[in-house]
Order: structure tokens, then C-alpha cells, then sequence
């Protein structure tokens, strides 16, 4: 019948790709400023031992995961959710919703009053995971966009603020 | 009116409401194709005569298959598991929850077993779990109230190990609510008060919080208006049926709001000052609800201007300056709960400090408030709440609340 | 706040709307148990870009779309056959319906046979013939509706079927999707949501959740309707009216019809009018002559006409002529900023006076008992002069 046809769903390659790395990124980022951040620290020590979150897109779309190690330290744990234990879930539902996350066109907290994450796994944790992604951001993003994607800028010192940046952004790239 | 960037609204429960509303349940029943119902319910509610209205609106071609009225005060676990084999083992089909929000928790949580075939519910607590529609569910609330006649939320409590389970699913929607004025008819006048500011904080949070949409918006204010006109009235007159009704009503509406709006910090702190101490929800609700509004004024204030309308009437509205209106509501809610304070005898708090328990032991001492601060940090109405709150700031706020003064505005963050 | 004594109400539809609502799709879809979606359209919708659009939407989540874009103008039953095999040959397990208008009659009729099974089908119009559920059904809009199309309703040939079976479980309001329209268009579609809600927001049998609906549906119409006129780019303006339909089809579904409803269809139907022009022309006059008559809540219209303040401004005795007033003001901006396209009065409609006794008659026939002949006649005769029915 001409006035039917099957089209197979296709893929949004670079749509993907830019998110994977914001991910890695981000996953890195959070490694990095647990060292660095007396407060994140603290948060991810209220957290059970050997903790693992991921944050990613469903179905199928590319992850982050972070975790604390058998030592209590904090790592990037890599892209792959398969085979991990993870105790926390969060997962965007499409990759457009992810797109406007990671272009700062929605906060994180826009994100989850507009329905575009499911939180899998205890609430209490999320919250953690939420303010450590609310200071990472202000670490890594400029005051203009960072203002766009946490509810409350924070005030901190010249000190505080630029040279935690510049920390963070160097063991992130380096990794450790 | 405000059009979001985003939102989602589901509100598919079918209403009956009125003052022989019961009345048509065996038809409800039969449109789902339900013939043998397991009645869910408590001491509380059966001790008070209801259930037998209830079983004896139903008529031919329903056949109950058994009436569990032993759901204790905070939803069980063990007590879930342990209905759904009563269900089971009585050839149930559907059921029927008659109570307040345990009652109601506890009937969504057999619903998960009973449809799922499971024998455990811990198994479906992650999201997307429930991937089906699960059996007829008709919901008789009586109290006005918890509004999960119309809410996709269940909360149940492991108490072995001390945990607060939370499921989340479009599946646990009633698919009937039945608002009867008899259900609450005889509801005592601390109850009436409690459970009314709970519905009152959750539509005046559904309106003011960041995940506001249109139909959340239009149910939140029927809901103020219908509490406002009637609450006093009701606690005056505890047999007013017409007020009764349009409480139960607004219940409904605020839930309906609130299912698909969220709620923000009032209900944050109110779980933790409940979960740490044991007070009464309502009783959280209404201490917090104006503490609330002043700690996020500088962000939804113009939101909270706008509720003096269904809150105060035109009168007070038109004649309250756009810029004072925010603060009228904030008096107006403190005015509120003094009022009942007064009409219940004392028995309604207006602040933490007076909180007391049966025996008259103070329930919220001041040490303890740390500890509700802490725990707030974990709880998820936290992002929905406009603005930002840490430790200090949860402490803050629970140190006005429990001494009862007004919250200094100098002292809140903004970032 | 008026609450009845009783009432029941239902909306099973769940509303999606705003930025990127095509892409949460799928995962709607799956909480429906399908994977296996068919999209039913017409050449036309899928000529202005539609069909790209919403197969994009479905990229990166590993779903097949079906698509069938024949539905014609008017559809008949044996095209509904014809549909419904391919849906079952094709293994579809879910319905959805991008367009408005016949496309949404195509798929919820479909959605019985391929529920049910075709022969039947006939035996099921009328009102709640249907007692088992159908199977999933998504609505996308591609313009900004009447709200017949979230509605209970759905017609083919001359048969309706009304059923809260055939009201969407998701109505997905995109504004990638709802183009810009002809003003004619808009202005109906927008006229009949709105004489839907104003009527279902001031019955005697209102209850508080059709309020909820309908409520939202006119105070969106009210913000909106003329500016999107006027400004042919208002994109939020359009996507508020798209919501403002498809709020009112629920309310719609819960209520019974009423005196604009009814003269509107007949008129445009005896004379080949758009139904909803016709209905923005008889709607203040409609809700004048029933503000006087027993229960009737016209007054309560001003809250979602006006906003809170201007409604806490105006005394209670004037608040139903200040509502009736401003949906007057309404239909003169929409005659200006048309230039005159927008008929204010029957008579600027070109219906004839002589015609207006048997337009009356025919709507005595078909209309609620509620209203006689003199009613629905005064109501037609100041329609035509434009005149209110009482001057205080």
C-alpha cells in the first residue's frame, strides 16, 4: 500500500556524542572536586561505603558513573552501567532532554520539576548527588551560564572560587 | 496565565462525589468488571460505623470477599505482604481502601503484589518498575485529607529496617475516588483542622512551587477557596454535610494539584519533624505552611500574592496593595491556625514548641531540631522548592517555627 | 464557591505540552505496553513537515514507526476497514494520531474496530456502547483544535460515537508542531474551545473538576487568541491556545451541551459557516439569556476572563456584564485585526432574517429541553442586530 510505510528509528550521532562527553566531563569533574572541595567531600562521606551513581540517558544512551572505591575515595568509574552495581539512578528520558541539560537551557532542578529524569534508588541520595552536581557546576561554568543552571550562585571567595576552578579543570583532564 | 516550558498533568481517577455518592459504587465496581473486592480499612474507620455504610451501599452482583480493618496508623510492610495472601487466598479481584493516607498507602502497595504476582514489594520500589495497569482500585477517603484518593504516590515503611519506601507510578491511581459526606461527617475537630491544612499546604505548594502547570494551578486555587470558605464553618458545626463535602472535595483537588505539581520545603521539613518526632502531618503542614512562604518570598512571591483571592475573597484582595498582598497571605495563614488553635480548645499548634501528645508530653524538644534539619537534606521535595536550603538554613527555619515567630527576612540567602 | 450535591467526572488524559513533548514519546509509549506505534495522518499534515518532524522524535529509541497519511477530507467506514487491516496485517499496538479534525475520527473509530472487530461496529455509536477499554491511543495536534479531538466524541458518515473509551491517553502538545494557521481557522477552532468552556464554567451541573479544564481553557483563549491574530509569530500564543483545546475537550466530556453549542452547529450547518465563527458570534448573546435564567454561573466567567484583579474589582452584580462585555470586545478586536473577516453579527455572516424561526425550530429539535423556541429565537435575533438582550 503506497500510503504506508516502516521507518526504523535512526540515530542522532552527534547529539549523543556531545552528551557522552559532557558526561565524562562531569564524571571526571566530581572525582576531581572531591579532592579538592572540603564540602563535597564531606557530602560523599555521608554516603554508604563503596556508593555508586550513575547519571545517563535512556534507553540505551550514554552514562557516567561515579563511585567510592573499597579505599572511601571518589572515582569516575566510567561510561558503562552494564555488570556494575549502582545505587542510584538517574536517568534522563531522551536525548533531547539531555541536550537541554548539558546546554544549561534547563537547570538541574528545571529538569527534575519538568518530569525529564526518573530517580531510581534512595531520594536522600539523589539529594546528595544534586548538590555535589549544583558545585561542580559552579566550579567548572562561568558565573553567566553557571547562575542559569543552579537555584542559589553561591558567594564565595576570589580564592575559594578561581582557584578551586583552576584545580578542578586541571585533575579533571588529567584525571586523578 | 503561566504556560511552562515543559509539564506533565495525569489525573485519569474517575470522581463520584456527593451526598449518596456511595450509593453507586456496585456500578463503579461493574464498570471495571470487579466482582469480589477485598475492603481495606482500620480500627479507627470500622469503630466509627463507616465500613458498614459502605458495605451496605454495596448491592447485588458484588460479593466482598473480606474486610481487613487492622492497617495500623503508618503503612506496614508486613502488613501489605500479609493482606495481599487475605487477598488471595478470598479470591479477590479488586479492591476497595476506606480510610486516611496509611489506609490508602496500604491498599496501592497489595495492589502492586496482588497484580505483579509477586510475594514481596520491596521488588518494585525503583521507578518504571510497574509496567502494567494493576486491578480495580476504588478509593473511599475519610478524612479531608491526604488527597491519595488522587495521588500516583505510595508510601510504605519497612520497620524492621527502618526504611521509607516510596513508589511512584501512574499505575497506582485509583481508578474510582468516592467522596462521601459521611466519611467525615463524625471526623473529630483536631482532625478535621490538621487534615485541612495539609490539603491547604499542598495546594498552596502545588502553586507556588517550580513545577507549576496550568491544571495543577486551576485545581490549587478551587481547593484554597473551598477550605477557606468552609473550614471554620465545619469546625463550628461539625455536622455541616455541605461543608463537610466541600472539604472532602478539596482535599481531592489539592491532591490532584499537588500529584502533578510537587510540593516544596513546607513538606521537606513537615516529613522530617514527622519521621524525627512523630508529630502528625497536618500538624507539620500547618505549623510550616507560612514559614514556607516567607523563606521563598523573594523568589515566588508574586505567586504568593496571588493566592490572597481564593485565600481572603475579592474584598480583601482588591483592597490589599499588590506589594503587601504575599505578606496578607503569610498573616492571613498564622491567623488561620490561631483561630483553630482557639476553636479546638488548644489541641491545634500554632508552633513546634506546643506540640504535645496525648499524655501532654511536649513532642518536639529543641534539641531535636538539628537532627530534623539534617534530615531534611534528604528528602526530595527539596528540588522542587524555588529556592536553595542547606543545614543552616533548614535549622533556621525550624527554630522560627518552633519558637512561633515570624521568620527574619534579613537572615534568609539569596545567593 | 458553588459545589453541586452531586457529580461524577472523568479525564483519562494525560497532557504533554512544551518544549521538545515529541521526544518523552516513547517513553510514554512504553508505559502504555506498546513498541509498535502506527501514525495516522493525512497528505496534508504530512506535507508541511509533520511526519519528519515526529519520526525525528523517535530517533535513539529503538522504535519502528508505522505511517499512514491517506486520510481523506471525509472519511468513511469502509476506509476505516481499510486502515484497521493494515494496522492488525502490520502488527501495530497503538494508534497515533497527528493532526486534528478527520484524522483524530480516523483513528479513535479505528481504535474500536481494531479493539472490538469491524462488523460490529455500527452497533456501537450512541452514547457509552462501549465497555472495555480500547487500545493505547496518542494524540500529537498540529493545530490549535476545537477540543472535540481530546473529547469523548468522534463522528463518521452519520453516526457518533461518544465514549470516555475514546478519549486519548495522551495528548502531546508540541510547539514544533502546531503551525501557523489561516485566521479563519484559528479563530473557529479557538471560538468553539472556548464556547465549550464558558458553557461547561457556568451550567447549573458545573462541578469543580470540569471548572479545572475549563477554567484554564478560557482564561488561555482570553490572553491569546487576539494576539496570535495579530501576531502570526506568537509561537507561546498558539501552543496556549493548543492547550486551551485540549483542556476543553475534557471539560466538554463531562458536561452536557448547551444553548451556543447547539445554535452554532445548526447554524453552520444550514449554512455552510464555519461552526466555531458561528459560535463566537452567538456566544455572549447565549450567555446573556442564560444568566437569567435559574442557576446559571455566569458570573463566575469573569474570574478566567479578566484575571483576579480586575474580577475582585467589579461588584458581584456586574461581574456577568463585564464577562459578557469583553467576550463582545473580543469578537470586534478579531473583526479588526482580520480587517473585517471575523463576523460580528448574524447578519454580517450574511444569515438571513427570515431564516432565523426555523433555525430556531431545527435547534429545538436536536438541542437540550432546557431552552424553547422564544429562547433560542431572542437569542438568534440579537446575534443578528448585535444588540444585548438587556440594557442596565
Amino acid at each position: 500500500m503506497a500510503d504506508y510505510r516502516k521507518v526504523a528509528a535512526g540515530r542522532k550521532p552527534f547529539k549523543r556524542a556531545y552528551v557522552a562527553v559532557m558526561l565524562w566531563f562531569v564524571g571526571r569533574a566530581i572525582q576531581a572536586t572531591a579532592r579538592v572541595d572540603k564540602v563535597v567531600k564531606k557530602e560523599f562521606e555521608a554516603l554508604p561505603e563503596e556508593f555508586t551513581f550513575s547519571l545517563g540517558v535512556e534507553p540505551g544512551g550514554p552514562h557516567m558513573i561515579v563511585g567510592k572505591n573499597k579505599k572511601g575515595r571518589v572515582k569516575y568509574m566510567g561510561w558503562e552501567p552494564e555488570g556494575k552495581h549502582i545505587d542510584l539512578k538517574m536517568e534522563i528520558k531522551n536525548l533531547e532532554a539531555a541536550i537541554l541539560m548539558f546546554t544549561f537551557q534547563e537547570s538541574t532542578a528545571i529538569a527534575i520539576a519538568r518530569d525529564r529524569m526518573i530517580v531510581d534508588g534512595e531520594v536522600s541520595y539523589a539529594c546528595t548527588v544534586v548538590r555535589v552536581l549544583d558545585i561542580v557546576e559552579v566550579y567548572l561554568l562561568p558565573r553567566l551560564i553557571a547562575r542559569l543552571a543552579v537555584k542559589r550562585y553561591p558567594l564565595w571567595s576570589f580564592r575559594h572560587k578561581y582557584i578551586g576552578r583552576a584545580r578542578i579543570y586541571f585533575r579533571s583532564i588529567l584525571g586523578y | 496565565m503561566h504556560l511552562p516550558g515543559y509539564y506533565e498533568f495525569c489525573s485519569r481517577v474517575k470522581m463520584i462525589a456527593g451526598h449518596g455518592a456511595l450509593e453507586k459504587i456496585t456500578g463503579a465496581l461493574a464498570d471495571l468488571h470487579a466482582k469480589r473486592p477485598l475492603i481495606v480499612t482500620d480500627k479507627g474507620v470500622s469503630g466509627a460505623g463507616l465500613v458498614n455504610i459502605v458495605t451496605d451501599a454495596i448491592k447485588d452482583g458484588v460479593s466482598i470477599g473480606a474486610i481487613a480493618d487492622d492497617v495500623p496508623q503508618d503503612s506496614d510492610l508486613r502488613v501489605v505482604n500479609r493482606l495481599a495472601s487475605v487477598y488471595r487466598e478470598n479470591g479477590c479481584d479488586s479492591l476497595i481502601a476506606v480510610g486516611g493516607g496509611s489506609v490508602m498507602d496500604t491498599a496501592k502497595g497489595i495492589n502492586i503484589v496482588v497484580s505483579e504476582n509477586a510475594d514481596d514489594l520491596m521488588k518494585f520500589s525503583g521507578a518504571g518498575a510497574l509496567k502494567r495497569p494493576l486491578k480495580p482500585l476504588v478509593a473511599i477517603p475519610t478524612t479531608s485529607g491526604t488527597g491519595s484518593e488522587v495521588t500516583s504516590v505510595a508510601v510504605v515503611k519497612d520497620h524492621e529496617k527502618h526504611l521509607k519506601m516510596a513508589f511512584v507510578s501512574y499505575f497506582l491511581l485509583p481508578d474510582v475516588a468516592i467522596l462521601d459526606s459521611r466519611m467525615t461527617l463524625t471526623l473529630p475537630p483536631f482532625i478535621t483542622a490538621s487534615t485541612a491544612m495539609d490539603a491547604m499546604a499542598h495546594a498552596v505548594e502545588a502553586y507556588t512551587c517550580l513545577a507549576k502547570n496550568p491544571l495543577s494551578d486551576t485545581s490549587a486555587i478551587a481547593a484554597i477557596s473551598l477550605i477557606s470558605e468552609n473550614l471554620l464553618k465545619v469546625m463550628k458545626n461539625p455536622s455541616d454535610k455541605d461543608g463537610r463535602l466541600a472539604l472532602a472535595n478539596a482535599a481531592t483537588l489539592a491532591g490532584m494539584a499537588f500529584s502533578n505539581s510537587m510540593v516544596g520545603m513546607v513538606h521537606n521539613l513537615g516529613h522530617s519533624v514527622g519521621s524525627v518526632c512523630g508529630v502528625p502531618h497536618g500538624t507539620c503542614m500547618s505549623i510550616l505552611l507560612p514559614y514556607g512562604l516567607e523563606y521563598n518570598m523573594h523568589k515566588n512571591g508574586h505567586l504568593t500574592a496571588e493566592l490572597l483571592l481564593p485565600l481572603a475573597g475579592a474584598e480583601a484582595y482588591a483592597g490589599t496593595p499588590k506589594h503587601l498582598r504575599a505578606e496578607r497571605v503569610i498573616d492571613h495563614i498564622r491567623q488561620m491556625n490561631q483561630d483553630l488553635h482557639d476553636t479546638s480548645g488548644g489541641g491545634h499548634a500554632r508552633f513546634f514548641r506546643e506540640v504535645v501528645d496525648r499524655q501532654g508530653k511536649q513532642m518536639v524538644p529543641r534539641e531535636k531540631l538539628p537532627d530534623v534539619a539534617r534530615k531534611a537534606l534528604g528528602d526530595g521535595a527539596v528540588f522542587y522548592n524555588p529556592e536553595d536550603l542547606d543545614y543552616d538554613d533548614m535549622l533556621m527555619v525550624m527554630t522560627a517555627a518552633w519558637e512561633g515567630v515570624p521568620l527574619d527576612i534579613s537572615l534568609i540567602k539569596k545567593g | 464557591m458553588f459545589l453541586p450535591d452531586n457529580y461524577e467526572f472523568y479525564c483519562p488524559v494525560k497532557t504533554n505540552s512544551g518544549n521538545r513533548a515529541l521526544e518523552h514519546i516513547p517513553i510514554d509509549l512504553d508505559a502504555l505496553s506498546s513498541r509498535k506505534p502506527l501514525i495516522v495522518t493525512s497528505k496534508d499534515v504530512a506535507g508541511k513537515g509533520a511526519v519528519k518532524k515526529i519520526v525525528n522524535a523517535f530517533k535513539d529509541s529503538g522504535i519502528t514507526v508505522g505511517i499512514f497519511d491517506a486520510v481523506p477530507d471525509v472519511p468513511d467506514i469502509k476506509f476505516i476497514e481499510e486502515v484497521s487491516n493494515i494496522y492488525r496485517n502490520k502488527e501495530h499496538d497503538s494508534i497515533v494520531a497527528l493532526g486534528g479534525g478527520p484524522i483524530v475520527d480516523v483513528a479513535k473509530i479505528m481504535n474500536i474496530a481494531v479493539s472490538y472487530n469491524i462488523q460490529g461496529l455500527k452497533e456501537l455509536a450512541g452514547d457509552d456502547l462501549i465497555i472495555n477499554p480500547l487500545g493505547p491511543f496518542v494524540l500529537v495536534p498540529t493545530l490549535s483544535g476545537t477540543g472535540y479531538e481530546t473529547s469523548r466524541f468522534a463522528k463518521i458518515e452519520n453516526l457518533t460515537f461518544s465514549s470516555h473509551f475514546l478519549m486519548p491517553d495522551l495528548v502531546v502538545i508540541d510547539p514544533r508542531m502546531i503551525k501557523a494557521e489561516d485566521s479563519q481557522i484559528v479563530v473557529a477552532t479557538a471560538m468553539t474551545a472556548l464556547t465549550h468552556s464558558a458553557e461547561a464554567y457556568t451550567c447549573p451541573a458545573k462541578n469543580p473538576l470540569t471548572d479545572t479544564y475549563a477554567y484554564a481553557a478560557i482564561q488561555y483563549i482570553a490572553e491569546n487568541l487576539v494576539n496570535v491574530i495579530e501576531e502570526s509569530k506568537d509561537k507561546e500564543g498558539r501552543l496556549a491556545l493548543a492547550n486551551a483545546a485540549a483542556m476543553a475537550g475534557c471539560a466538554l466530556s463531562n458536561t452536557a451541551v448547551d444553548i451556543v453549542h447547539t445554535l452554532g452547529e445548526v447554524v453552520g450547518d444550514m449554512f455552510d459557516l464555519p461552526n466555531g465563527i458561528c459560535m463566537g458570534i452567538l456566544l455572549p448573546y447565549g450567555l446573556e439569556y442564560s444568566s437569567n435564567k435559574n442557576g446559571y454561573h455566569t458570573a463566575d466567567l469573569l474570574l478566567p476572563l479578566a484575571g483576579f484583579d480586575e474580577y475582585a474589582k467589579t461588584s458581584e452584580n456586574l461581574r456577568a456584564r463585564v464577562a459578557i462585555n469583553m467576550i463582545t470586545e473580543m469578537q470586534h478586536d478579531l473583526y479588526d485585526a482580520t480587517r473585517g473577516e471575523i463576523p460580528r453579527t448574524l447578519e454580517e455572516a450574511e444569515v438571513p432574517r427570515y431564516m432565523l424561526q426555523d433555525i430556531a425550530e431545527k435547534a429545538v429539535s436536536c438541542g437540550s429541553p432546557k431552552f424553547d423556541f422564544d429562547g433560542y429565537l431572542t437569542v438568534l435575533e440579537h446575534a443578528w442586530e448585535g444588540k444585548p438582550i438587556a440594557r442596565n
